[in-house]
């Protein structure tokens, strides 16, 4: 190095070798208080454990079962890490905490996927009539959050109103449909093949209408799920019996899973969630539908809850045209690998390579 | 004095106790909603336990929308061809007989086949349908038989001398709560679909050999109505639950129709 390569900062610990002090700023922001090791030791030292003692002191004060909780669930591992007597604490605390919050006695389930079970699912896209029972029905047994202002009702269903394509000779001259610019797909008349948010939000006196299908909308419990991949905190992980969980607890709330998901199936909790203590269901599990808390993802799990004892999802169980079919791929005389076996099967964006758990077919 | 004092608290409770005792009756007002089809099956709700109701449902539509007991009100399926893999007891249906509610006097005042004019029990002679008025007005559906296609009758689905029952290819009697095996006469494919659970509705265990409830034809179809007229769709149509909220900043749902998006 030459001396004039030499940078103005080296001149300036030249001048004072021994004690490096940096050069005063104008800003603010940068000033520098000019404290000594000891010093700065000492007051951290001090701070740490007055507000250990303020916690402390916070925690004697108000002898509510949810603060104690609280305390304790910020030093809890992540699920897939802890141990059965870890688990089995968590679940206590939890129940504890919940059947004190909602008034009657909630249940937090820690049942582990059952051997020879591969859960699947398979909806009759002919069949869906979009009268969006399956939405509420979700909503009633999975304690999402239903207030009324922006941000606090979740569903974590969607159902899509599509226009049925035609041909029509007035319409021959019109080009491609006003607005829209480039077609992706459908005819050239109408503007199919491209979702508006606004396709969700149909209103009419009865379903079915006339010119429209519906197509429902949830997480696939993708066999390769993008939205674990791009986890940081790796809170959400595959089920060995097919579902795709959440650990609300560690998730962190970075909305990485939401971006990389490209079903458009997961939420967040962006408000304090609502959920009136009457309506809220009480039998739930620990990676399913236990009450979330603000700035954490939730979505479908194929309601863990029941599916691991054996009982169809809540959405199953409501369809009126019974569209929606569930069972396990590993039983050849389940009604998904019959489906599978028998009738016109495909995967929504099967060239993403994600391998959903979810079929749609028709007859 | 005291004796009037005493009177009147005595009055007072009295109202009181009524007062809230008729507060009370209109509050437990019966919660009914429909399971499939409107005017088909209904559930009234109830609580099991404490906290856990045997259905919740929609405060829009009066749909059921949730079920704390699949079970609830339902009887062994009896016997069906190619499924006894089923364990006995596990395929239940809720009787369609009891919601039928001319049933009763099917069989007995009318179409009893024996009654003093007809004797011995005089027949149709041919396939043609006759207008009969005490009919249409106890079954409006029957004025304007929308299945099949003017291609069958009456009697092609019920039994001739047993009007309670309906009729299967051999002419044998088949009971309407076990309406597949008439419907899957001309019906065969759907009926091996719902055999296998791939067609209509089933609730409970999903494991195939689980206790479930089997949503038998007649409760998801009119079968006096299956075309339902220009629609010319097995489902009759509903109203739907409400929409979900509209993202933040999107006044409505016509928002991106009026507003383009860049490409």
């Amino acid at each position: 190095m030459t001396p004039k390569e030499t940078p103005p900062a080296g001149t300036a610990m030249e001048q004072s070798p021994g004690c490096p002090v940096p050069p005063a700023s104008a800003d603010p922001a940068k000033a520098v208080l000019k404290t000594s090791r000891r010093g700065f030791l000492k007051s951290s030292g001090l701070l740490s454990l007055s507000s250990l003692m303020g916690t402390a002191a916070l925690m004697t004060q108000s002898d509510e079962a949810k603060a104690a909780v609280e305390w304790a669930e910020h030093f809890q591992k992540n699920y897939r890490l802890m141990t059965p007597e870890e688990k089995a604490e968590a679940r206590a605390r939890l129940e504890r905490r919940y059947s004190a919050e909602y008034g009657k006695a909630v249940t937090v389930d820690t049942t582990d996927a059952q051997p020879g079970v591969l859960m699947g699912y398979a909806l009759n896209i002919r069949k869906c009539i979009g009268c969006r029972r399956c939405v509420k029905a979700c909503v009633a047994e999975n304690n999402q959050t239903r207030g009324e202002r922006p941000g606090e009702r979740i569903e974590w269903i969607q159902v899509l109103r599509m226009e049925r394509g035609e041909f029509s000779k007035d319409k021959m001259d019109h080009g491609y449909p006003e607005g829209l610019g480039i077609q992706v797909g459908g005819n050239a008349y109408t503007p199919a093949g491209q979702v508006l948010e606004g396709q969700y939000h149909y209103e009419p006196e009865a379903v079915p209408e006339k010119d429209a299908t519906y197509m429902p909308i949830a997480c696939m419990q993708c066999e390769k799920p993008p939205c674990v991949k791009v986890c940081p905190v790796r809170t959400t992980y595959r089920e060995p019996d097919g579902p795709v969980v959440i650990d609300y607890n560690w998730c962190i709330g970075c909305r990485m899973c939401m971006g990389a998901c490209p079903y458009w199936a997961r939420r967040i909790n962006v408000a304090n969630p609502v959920l009136p203590k009457e309506d809220m269901n009480p039998v739930t599990h620990y990676l399913g539908n236990r009450p979330r808390m603000r700035g954490v993802v939730e979505k479908c799990h194929w309601c863990l809850q029941r599916s691991r004892h054996g009982r169809y999802p809540a959405c199953v169980e409501v369809c009126p045209v019974g569209a929606r079919k569930f069972g396990n791929l590993l039983d050849p005389e389940s009604e998904v690998s019959l489906i599978l076996a028998r009738k016109n099967v495909f995967r929504l964006k099967a060239e993403l390579n994600t391998f959903p758990k979810f079929f749609y077919f028709y007859d | 004095m005291k004796k009037l004092a005493f009177h009147t608290m005595i009055i007072a409770f009295c109202c009181g106790i009524a007062a809230t005792a008729f507060a009370q009756d209109a509050e437990k007002k019966e919660e009914v909603c429909f399971e499939s089809r409107k005017g088909a099956s209904e559930i009234t709700k109830r609580e099991i336990k404490p906290g856990w109701p045997n259905v919740k449902c929609s405060p829009k539509t009066g749909a059921a929308l949730w079920y704390g007991d699949p079970y609830e009100g339902t009887v062994p399926m009896g016997k069906m061809p190619m499924l006894d893999k089923i364990p006995e007891g596990h395929a239940l249906v809720k009787p369609r007989s009891e919601k039928l509610s001319i049933l009763p006097m099917c069989g007995t005042a009318c179409h009893n086949g024996v009654g003093p004019k007809f004797s011995p029990p005089t027949l149709p002679k041919d396939k043609k349908p006759t207008p009969i008025p005490t009919m249409e007005s106890l079954l409006p559906d029957v004025k304007d038989l929308q299945h099949g296609r003017g291609r069958i009758w009456c009697l092609d689905c019920h039994h001739t001398t047993k009007r309670n029952m309906l009729v299967d290819n051999f002419g044998d009697p088949v009971s309407f709560d076990q309406p597949q095996l008439l419907c899957g006469k001309c019906h065969g494919d759907k009926l091996r679909d719902w055999r296998d659970g791939i067609h209509g509705k089933r609730i409970g265990e999903f494991a195939s050999t689980g206790k479930k409830r089997w949503f038998v034809c007649t409760e998801c179809h009119n079968p006096h109505n299956v075309q339902d007229g220009a629609r010319n769709r097995g489902f009759v149509q509903l109203q739907p639950e409400s929409p979900p909220q509209l993202p933040k900043g999107m006044k409505d749902a016509n928002y991106e129709k009026v507003h383009p998006i860049a490409h």
